[in-house]
């Protein structure tokens, strides 16, 4: 019985078991079409590096097709399942979350080890910095980042709208769609395939198979809230479908390419020169805005109160700060291109929307602090809670910081140097990850129906290891960008530049290494994170009386079918 | 009138601030509505609340 | 009842119409104006367009990711003027599809590269950096040394350049092989069709130094060596904005 719930909980097969046989179906169409279209692209790019990524694509297909099949002729799920969330997608996108996150953390450290020690390439072409930077940075912002994303929305917009998911396929084929997306990407660049523009490397026929699954992620979205039984959308899900939205429209305009032909993976960027650093850092630095930014606010806004047992501060500050985040970093991407060819007044409307940028976005910190202001003590106690605050501390730092570096001055000292590496980890480790692991934290026992994690002790290990890793890479690549900002503008007496380039580079050796430990230390902690998390899921749910009424009634024909698979 | 550079330009630095202000003076204007105070409360307060975690029927 | 619902739609397709349209108008006003930009940017008559080999050299460039650590934009700043040469004009990069002017620099910029070094020099720094610069934080790329070069398609690019822009003539397009094989062998027959195509002061060399075999190498030095030389107008036009 235990193991039979565990087997319905978490295998495949017992999540196979779950969708309707029409629903299997359509997903054995739809996975036949993947496989096809893998060997199409297979064959079209014979002699060309595409052909290599229809093979990972067919691959990709076929695999999901052998998990579908071991559970293609289970009986039809119990219609009892319409009582309840559908969260078997948000579960698998929790999971992948973590194991992106390990791997682009390592691919991070691995990198950061390149700057101090640069051949560790081993003379393989894969294992280069240039190829290697970016599988961290996609890794840890879309298979990280986004997965976390995909499933934490799943999660928000059912207990926020109180109805179900619309189908049980759809949220299937956003999450492992997204997937294949991520590994198209990761393999690519290790193979040498990337179109150079910063967050949106990926070539064309991968861009448009996102384009395929965002627009299915956003009719889920819609035709849940269709279905919502609360008149008001709660205002976590505005950020996720600003996420959602705006990231379509951005990924779409940036990636406008032709591609040499349609058996060559290669594509030329439809703009050219000064409108396309402009189009590309307007999709940087919105990409940091609504992906980054805007989606793990939704998150913030919704597994913060409720860790914390309080509602938000003040809703109508966050509704009020939702529109200036929307409106304002659209306008602010020019910042990324202080006292280049970009003409002069497009360079000082860029800092002016920036430097405004810092009410709404301390405006959101300062609403997530205020909600725990009286709830100090949870704080104390709850190291899950205080991801959440320290999450937003770091977002309250990284924005004043990003605000100040887009003052034309200031930029020209940080723009180029580490001091924007250091900004970016401030963001990215401070804030995006642990508001991440505090919201898997929360969510991990709610999903799995555990009455707590495996280890409140590794949530606290994890904790100081994150904290310390975070303040040992941000504060090197101060020093460090500084430092050489300085050094690059350092006139002699003769009134010629004091140091040459390698005098610079010879400056930052050490804080390289300091930044390989921080990172190192910040890694360690995503590892306990996976630990303690497995752990969690994997042991059996207890069986006392008071849980079980939590638990999902044990649907009787998928029963008799799990004691026959055991 | 005609689309020549210079149009387009001064177009884009002046109207970014008028947009800006009013579409500040629109949010606040909703987000502090009396009437809309209650479902503000309503929202801020349902997601804490420990009713069953089950879909509405 | 039905109106209920009605409502709750419409309220839903409402925040969504006011999220895309506030969002995308900042950016559209904001960027609009720069596709008007050519009535007023500096005009280059003089610029050329890349080789076919320097266009091969450049998508190395782009898939060993070099712009992750070099700059390919001097800013109007004395020190960097002083450092690196004139700052960089938008008309530099008008072929550029897409531009690399890059975020980082972990090694200098090189919007003034080409010339600067021997072929043989760029050749031995590209195999181990360390070589030549003791303290190099760069990675060693012998494999572009290993590697033949792909040469057969390359009209497929020059054509697709074309489709988005980029003023190649037929005659470039049919010729792109032969003309990629030409300029890296200076003795072979195919090296006059370069000039004639691209003009007089094309770089015709044997940019790795082996005559038999057309490398990766040989493409991303001739890409290297045309760093900032598509035009001269930069050293033309007088600098005025140094700030
Ligand atoms: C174990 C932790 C991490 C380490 C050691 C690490 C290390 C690095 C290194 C060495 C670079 C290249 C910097 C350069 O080119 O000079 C980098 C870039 C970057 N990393 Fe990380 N990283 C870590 C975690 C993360 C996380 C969690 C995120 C995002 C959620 C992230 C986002 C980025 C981004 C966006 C860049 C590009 C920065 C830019 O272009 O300016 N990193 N990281
Ligand atoms: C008010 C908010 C913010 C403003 C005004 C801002 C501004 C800036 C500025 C001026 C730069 C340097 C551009 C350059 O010199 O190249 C930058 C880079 C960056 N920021 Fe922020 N920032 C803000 C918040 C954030 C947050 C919360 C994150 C979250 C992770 C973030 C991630 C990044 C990244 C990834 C880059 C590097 C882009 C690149 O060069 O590849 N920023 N930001």
């Amino acid at each position: 019985m235990i193991q039979g719930t565990w087997i319905v909980q978490c295998g495949g097969v017992g999540m196979v078991a779950q969708l309707t046989a029409l629903e299997r179906t359509y997903a054995a169409i739809i996975l036949v079409c993947v496989i096809c279209v893998g060997v199409a692209m297979a064959v079209a790019g014979r002699g060309d590096l595409m052909a290599a990524h229809g093979w990972i694509v067919a691959l990709f297909g076929m695999v999901v097709m052998a998990l579908l099949l071991r559970g293609i002729d289970a009986p039809d799920p119990w219609e009892e399942r319409f009582r309840e969330y559908y969260d078997d997608p948000t579960k698998v996108g929790i999971i992948l979350s973590l194991i992106w996150g390990v791997i682009g953390m390592f691919v991070g450290v691995w990198v950061a080890a390149l700057l101090a020690w640069p051949d560790l390439t081993f003379d393989a072409a894969w294992a280069s910095f240039g190829r290697l930077r970016p599988v961290h940075t996609s890794g840890v912002i879309f298979g990280f980042g986004g997965n976390a994303l995909i499933a934490t929305s799943f999660h928000v917009l059912q207990r926020t709208t109180r109805a179900r998911l619309p189908d049980q396929l759809s949220p299937w084929f956003v999450l492992l769609g997204y997937n294949l997306f991520c590994v198209l990407a990761a393999t690519g660049y290790l193979m040498g395939l990337t179109q150079s523009k910063e967050y949106a490397e990926p070539e064309w026929y991968a861009d448009l198979w996102l384009v395929i699954v965002w627009v299915v992620y956003f009719l889920i979205y819609l035709r849940t809230l269709a279905r919502r039984r609360e008149p008001h959308i709660y205002v976590a899900n505005w950020y996720y479908m600003a996420f959602i939205l705006v990231v379509a429209i951005l990924h779409i305009v940036n990636n406008l390419a032709v591609p040499v032909s349609i058996g060559h993976a290669k594509s030329y960027s439809l703009f050219s020169g000064v409108q396309d650093a402009m189009t590309q850092w307007w999709y940087g630095h919105n990409a940091v805005a609504f992906f980054l930014t805007a989606g793990f606010l939704g998150m913030l806004y919704y597994y913060l109160p409720k860790r914390a047992g309080r509602p938000i501060y003040s809703y109508r500050m966050s509704i009020i700060s939702f529109w200036g985040i929307t409106f304002m970093y659209m306008w602010a991407g020019s910042h990324h291109l202080h006292y280049t060819a970009l003409p002069h007044w497009v360079q000082t409307l860029g800092m002016v929307f920036s430097l405004v940028l810092l009410v709404p976005s301390w405006a959101s910190a300062g609403n997530a602090l205020l909600t725990l202001n009286g709830a100090w003590h949870k704080v104390r106690d709850d190291a899950v809670l205080r991801f959440m605050m320290l999450a937003a501390i770091f977002y309250g730092i990284a924005t004043f910081e990003g605000s100040f570096m887009a003052i034309r001055a200031v930029n020209s000292l940080s723009h180029y140097t580490d001091w924007t590496v250091g900004h970016v980890h401030a963001g990215a480790l401070g804030w995006v990850a642990m508001i991440t692991f505090g919201s898997l934290y929360a969510l991990v026992p709610w999903m799995w129906k555990r009455p707590a994690l495996y280890s409140a002790r590794l949530v606290e290990v994890h904790f100081w290891l994150a904290l310390a890793g975070t303040v040992v890479y941000v504060f090197a690549m101060w020093n460090s960008g500084i430092t050489q900002g300085l050094m690059w503008r350092t006139y002699d007496q003769n009134g010629t530049l004091a140091y040459s380039f390698i005098d610079t580079l010879v400056a930052m050796h050490p804080y390289y290494i300091a930044r390989t430990v921080g990172g190192l230390l910040f890694l360690a902690g995503a590892v306990v994170a996976f630990y303690n998390i497995w752990m969690t899921i994997s042991r059996p749910a207890p069986v006392d009386e008071g849980a079980a009424a939590d638990l999902p009634v044990e649907p009787p024909a998928p029963r008799a079918w799990a004691q026959a698979g055991e | 009138m005609s689309f020549d550079h210079d149009t387009v330009t001064g177009f884009a630095k002046s109207f970014g601030l008028f947009y800006l202000i009013a579409m500040s003076i629109g949010v606040i204007i909703y987000a502090y509505w009396p009437a809309n105070r209650k479902q503000f409360d309503h929202a801020a307060h349902s997601i804490i609340s420990d009713d069953e975690d089950r879909p509405c029927p | 009842m039905f109106n209920f619902h009605y409502r709750l739609e419409r309220n839903a397709m409402g925040l969504v119409l006011a999220i895309v349209v506030v969002a995308s108008i900042g950016g559209l006003i904001e960027i609009a104006p720069l596709f008007t930009i050519d009535e007023t940017v500096e005009d280059a008559p003089d610029m050329r367009v890349y080789t076919p080999l320097e266009l091969a050299g450049r998508n190395i460039y782009i898939r060993e990711g070099c712009y992750a650590c070099h700059s390919q934009m001097i800013r109007t700043l004395r020190d960097e003027v002083e450092r690196y040469g004139p700052y960089s004009l938008a008309v530099e990069s008008k072929y550029d599809h897409p531009m690399l002017w890059g975020s980082k620099r972990t090694g200098p910029d090189i919007a003034r590269l080409g010339g600067k070094y021997s072929n043989e020099w760029h050749v031995a720094h590209l195999y181990n950096p360390r070589d030549l610069v003791p303290e190099s934080k760069m990675p060693a790329y012998r494999w572009l040394m290993r590697n033949a070069l792909k040469i057969g398609d390359l009209g497929e690019h020059l054509a697709a350049m074309r489709a988005v822009g980029v003023p190649y003539t037929d005659d470039m397009i049919a010729n792109a092989t032969a003309d990629a094989y030409g300029q890296a062998n200076p003795d072979s027959a195919q090296s006059a069709g370069v000039t004639a195509r691209y003009g007089e002061s094309t770089n015709v060399s044997l940019f790795d130094g082996k005559p038999e075999t057309l490398t990766e190498m040989d493409a991303i030095v001739a890409y290297l060596q045309i760093l900032g030389r598509l035009t001269d107008v930069a050293q033309k036009t007088e600098q005025a904005n140094v700030e």
